[in-house]
């Protein structure tokens, strides 16, 4: 029963997105009704399972594993790779949020992408996608969760491309995937490393777990940071990051769901899967929690100066993600997993208010063109503020204790730079939320402009997220908050503990709230009456507008060099290779020419060829046969 | 007695099927399209005994009392069985249409290629070479009449009466070879001379030597190697599709299955005498079979040239089979089934579109193919690509293993031309990719039409690539692994 839910759960959106694709490709079936039907449907019955599963797993206890085989896909020679599943605490509380959240979007985007001449196309990538990240999280082996976080990869690609029509939105949708393929690059290399090291042994994530102590310690470094550079490409982190923002291109739902919830996370997730691994390198860990840091920092000072809506929750993402990056790799893998749980929640709220926001205003996505909304639009409004509120650290709304127990951990533990870093991100963070917030409904718009309403299918997932937004942060509330962290009480990771006193605690959560509220204060002195696009009058403010100039900065380093690399071989290819090939086929024709002289359609000459064949044969033979056999 | 009756009745279905078609040969209400299905059922019905027969997995000679050791049935031959009927039923489906779009194709041809496919059957049970040489010649009567069967295109004929006198001149030097080698040992049972020649070891076995040659040579006639080759291109030319579809792949099995036989069982202890002139002629047929592949406009043609090239290959595999390599001879069943599969799926497309364009099939013809038939297309290139060996295709495998028997016995010489050769033939083979993609037309593009022959095709392109890949990428669907399993046990059960 177990076995055949958790295969259910992946194969459901794999076969409705292969049958919502055929239906599409080969049918002139066009009915959204019945697209939006079955899209629908399936994240709803995955749901169904995931939760079922996920009850299970409290009435059990921690050991409580379901394993499920689909076939087996490898066989070389004693060694096998079995198409199997594994839901433990960890891959159900993934599963069940994913796919929760996964059915709102879904829904959302049945009213987002209405009367879209690809409305099934999107269902069934839509779907697809689902289907992939379900299998990276359930993966019972790395190798198996390679190809979920290969084909969320392709998902992604396809998405981001969808509106394929305008050469912009392809240039984005290549910029991910090729950008991923470096960071997939490392990751395939560590997982090669990896199974090098101890595969002979079997190479499911509990064989390795059971080994990983055989490895040799100098391998594990490198395997840890290649996995991580893996994690770099999917998770948006520095130097990696680059396609994130660009992917904005894809349909607000898209950047909901796989740029904001679900497949950025990925990284994260792996990193926490593998926690066994990097326990044992705590340096790396450390790297690790740099770059989060580093790059949550730096996403925020970029999401300051930002003006498209899409690009500055894009940048809020990324620097989400470092804070999440930073708790596992101090080793608070449940508290990791935790930010990665609220964040799905209102960052996906904060990117489905923008889509209808945007929709609401005719596709206009610039905030210093919005303004007002609050009374045009006041669910959303509504909506837009619990989830503001949530990312900027406002207790009780959940982003608040998830961002918390990552600052508090990295604080015990000693690193104090980290903490202050975070806290300064903290500050930043709260302060360019409510930049955008309260330029896009609270400032009086200069330009009047009409709205169109947003339809129910629109509203209603926004007000679930909203409370989940508002009310999941108990769930990870520790003792100090009068919880008792049961968030991570349920997962069950290796976390690395340190004991802090309910003081220090008090102190530390005090400040950070105290920063919060001084970065909304900070915005609100600057934009609550009156707002303008930010100039490039100073160099500093030119750097953070124009991004750093990163991507100039990779072009001319990686780009414009290959390039002309590239011009180099084609010449080279052109002269010398080309010109020996075409000597050779000269020569060759010439030869082949000749011998086909012979085949001049007369059967007596043909025979004449036979006779003499065996003739020279009956030649040879005689020469042989003089010496007995 | 019975149980005898059940080991041969595959066989018995056949022919009795072929006879009740000639029977009906003028009843008025079957129509070509029924006269084909009918054939198709009656070579089901046969694979399905076959298949019962290959689980079974006997090993037992048949009606010992009148044929004596003559008649065996073994899994050798029984896969071999299934390779002849699923592959005659293949080219049947897939020519459907090309049946229905041509007007001479009336009850006498399915008889007849019931009566070939009856041929090729006996061949791979012979156990004694004037029954085989009987076999061979049921089976090639029948392809001679199939070849000259569109009377109404002059071509035909004539490469019906070439194939005939050069194929009559090399039956005779078959029955020399055998009655040369009855000559010296008393007996024609494969299995008798290896004991002959086991038993007198110090004598000059000239005769057997001799007739062996002989009967090498004929085979090696029907198989197109090089200098007995110049037939294969005019015949295939003048030959309709589906004969050229059963002469490339079918009958080019039945004739592996007799050679495998007689040269693994009777003429191990002789294989020093031909090694080298077997790699003379190997490396002749190589070379001079890509020359003819070179030249040609005509796709058909081209593809009888490749042709050549592939029973190259295959006689690569025959050479390391002499050095003493056993994996050599599953290496050619891989690489028949390969060849089977890409060039029955190259031919299926030709027919198909011949049936519905009536085109001559230059490569002139396949400008900008890859724009109007785009799903064709991509079928078509991965046969081209099978074809030409590239990786993750089934082509690639089969070469794979070939040239690894090759060098493993000690050949590295004929690998390195066969890997030059397969070089030379990406110029044909890409020649025609290249003119399906790189250059347009103002053709519009076409509906893929779904029927039996299309869905064959794509199957079996799905085959090619999935055999091509070592392991079971898509669950129950064979892989690389799977059917060079397949090869093993029979060749096991044949080598005693």
């Amino acid at each position: 029963m177990n076995q055949t839910l958790l295969l259910l759960i992946v194969i459901l959106p794999f076969a409705s997105a292969a049958i919502m694709g055929m239906a599409y490709l080969f049918t002139s079936l066009r009915d959204e009704r019945i697209y939006s039907f079955i899209g629908i449907a399936t994240p709803v019955a995955v749901t169904l399972f995931s939760l079922i599963l996920g009850v299970q797993m409290l009435s059990n206890d921690t050991t409580f594993v379901i394993h499920s085989t689909l076939f087996e896909w490898l066989h070389i020679g004693e060694f096998q790779i079995a198409f199997s599943l594994m839901a433990d605490r960890l891959s159900a509380v993934m599963i069940s949020f994913v796919s929760l959240i996964g059915t709102l979007i879904h829904i959302y985007a049945s009213g987002y992408m209405r009367d879209d001449i690809g409305y099934g196309k999107f269902f069934a990538y839509f779907n697809f996608f689902l289907g992939a990240m379900l299998l990276l999280v359930l993966a019972q082996n790395p190798i198996i969760m390679f190809i979920g976080w290969e084909l969320v990869g392709l998902a992604s690609y396809l998405l981001i491309g969808f509106y394929h029509q305008e050469s912009g939105n392809i240039t984005a949708a290549n910029k991910a995937f090729i950008v991923n393929r470096i960071g997939d690059f490392g990751f395939v290399i560590g997982l090669a490393l990896l199974f090098l090291a101890i595969g002979d042994k079997g190479f499911g994530f509990d064989a390795i777990r059971a080994h990983i102590s055989l490895v040799d310690p100098g391998l594990l470094a490198p395997i840890g940071i290649l996995l991580f550079v893996g994690a770099m490409g999917k998770s948006a982190q520095i130097p990696l990051y680059v396609w994130l923002p660009d992917a904005m291109a894809g349909p607000t739902p898209v950047s909901a769901l796989i740029h904001a919830a679900t497949m950025v996370t990925a990284g994260v997730y792996m990193v926490a899967r593998f926690d066994f691994l990097y326990e044992l390198i705590p340096s790396v860990g450390l790297f690790i929690a740099t770059i989060g840091i580093a790059s949550a920092l730096f996403a925020a000072i970029i999401a300051c100066m930002q003006s498209d809506i899409k690009k500055i929750l894009a940048y809020s993402t990324m620097s989400q993600l470092g804070y999440m990056f930073v708790a596992v790799g101090l080793g608070a893998y449940s508290a990791g997993i935790f930010h990665v749980f609220t964040h799905a929640f209102f960052k996906a709220l904060l990117f489905m208010g923008a889509g209808a926001v945007i929709i609401a205003l005719h596709h206009e996505q610039d905030i210093f063109k919005m303004g007002g909304l609050k009374t045009r639009l006041p669910l959303i409004f509504a909506t837009m503020l619990v989830a503001t509120l949530a990312i900027s650290g406002i207790p009780p709304f959940a982003g608040f204790f998830s961002k918390d127990a990552i600052l508090v951990h990295a604080f015990a533990g000693g690193h104090i730079y980290i903490w202050a870093i975070g806290v300064l991100t903290a500050f930043l963070t709260a302060y360019y939320m409510f930049r955008l917030f309260l330029i896009v409904f609270i400032t009086p718009a200069k330009t009047a402009h009409r709205t169109t309403e947003v339809g129910m299918s629109m509203k209603w997932p926004l007000a679930v997220l909203a409370t989940g937004s508002a009310l999941t942060g108990f769930l990870g509330a520790n003792e100090a908050y009068g919880g008792s962290n049961l968030f991570g009480t349920f997962i069950h990771l290796g976390d690395r503990v340190h004991h802090v006193d309910h003081s220090t605690e008090y102190l530390l959560g005090g400040l950070s709230v105290a920063v919060a509220l001084a970065g909304m204060m900070l915005a609100y002195l600057r934009f609550g009456k009156g707002a303008s696009e930010p100039k490039a009058d100073t160099p500093w403010r030119a750097l953070a507008i124009n991004k750093f100039y990163i991507d100039e900065i990779y072009n001319a380093l990686v780009v414009v060099p290959l390039r002309y690399l590239s011009i180099l071989f084609d010449r080279f290819d052109t002269l010398f290779v080309d010109g020996t090939i075409n000597l050779m086929l000269l020569g060759y024709r010439g030869a082949a020419d000749a011998f086909g002289t012979l085949q001049n359609g007369k059967v007596r000459y043909y025979a004449l060829y036979i006779l003499i064949g065996i003739s020279l044969l009956s030649l040879a033979m005689l020469r042989m046969t003089r010496s007995p056999l | 007695m019975l149980y005898d009756l059940f080991l041969v009745l595959p066989m018995a279905i056949v022919v009795i099927g072929a006879i009740v078609l000639m029977l009906l040969r003028f009843s008025p209400w079957l129509s070509v399209i029924n006269r084909n299905f009918i054939t198709i059922v009656i070579l089901g019905i046969s694979l399905c005994i076959d298949v019962l027969h290959y689980a079974a997995a006997p090993d037992t000679f048949v009606f010992v009392d009148i044929f004596g050791h003559g008649f065996v049935v073994d899994t050798f031959a029984t896969l071999f069985d299934m390779m002849f009927l699923g592959g005659a039923m293949l080219t049947l489906l897939i020519n459907n249409e090309y049946f229905k779009s041509r007007n001479y194709f009336d009850g006498d041809f399915f008889a007849l290629l019931l009566f070939g496919v009856f041929g090729m059957m006996i061949l791979a049970h012979a156990n004694e070479l004037i029954s085989a040489f009987v076999a061979l010649e049921i089976a090639s009567l029948s392809i001679y009449v199939l070849v000259g069967y569109n009377t109404a295109n002059p071509k035909s004929p004539e490469a019906m009466m070439k194939y005939i006198v050069l194929g009559s001149l090399m039956g005779a030097l078959f029955m020399l070879g055998v009655a040369l080698v009855y000559g010296e040992t008393g007996s024609t049972i494969i299995g008798d001379i290896y004991q002959h020649i086991a038993s007198h070891p110090h004598t000059n076995h000239t005769l057997i030597a001799v007739g062996g040659l002989l009967m090498i040579v004929t085979i090696l006639f029907k198989i197109g190697a090089v200098p007995f080759h110049a037939w294969v291109i005019d015949v295939y030319h003048g030959a309709p599709l589906p004969v050229a579809m059963v002469m490339a792949s079918t009958f080019k099995i039945a004739l592996f299955a007799i050679t495998l036989r007689i040269y693994l069982i009777d003429f191990e202890p002789v294989y020093a005498v031909w090694s080298q002139s077997l790699q003379i002629i190997t490396a002749l047929t190589l070379i001079g079979g890509s020359f003819l592949a070179l030249i040609q406009d005509n796709i058909k043609r081209m593809l009888a040239g490749s042709s050549i090239v592939h029973a190259g290959y295959m006689m690569i595999a025959l050479c390391s089979i002499g050095a003493g390599d056993k994996l050599a001879a599953s290496a050619i069943m891989f690489y028949l089934i390969s060849y089977f599969l890409s060039s029955v799926g190259a031919f299926g497309i030709l027919s198909f579109l011949t049936a519905k364009e009536h085109k001559h099939l230059t490569f002139e013809d396949f400008r900008g193919f890859g724009f109007r038939h785009p799903y064709l297309a991509v079928m078509m290139t991965i046969f081209m690509l099978s074809l030409a060996g590239f990786p993750s295709t089934i082509g690639f495998m089969g070469k794979f293993y070939i040239f690894v028997s090759a060098i493993e016995s000690g050949h590295v010489y004929i690998a390195l031309l066969g890997v030059f050769v397969a070089f030379v033939s990406i110029f044909y083979y890409f020649r025609l990719i290249a003119m399906m993609y790189f250059n347009k037309d103002e053709g519009k593009e076409q509906e893929f039409a779904f029927d039996t022959s299309t869905t064959l095709i794509f199957l079996m392109a799905l085959l090619t690539v999935t055999g091509g890949i070592g392991m079971g990428l898509i669950p129950y669907l064979p892989s690389a692994d799977g059917f060079m399993d397949i090869a093993r046990e029979a060749i096991g059960s044949l080598v005693r």
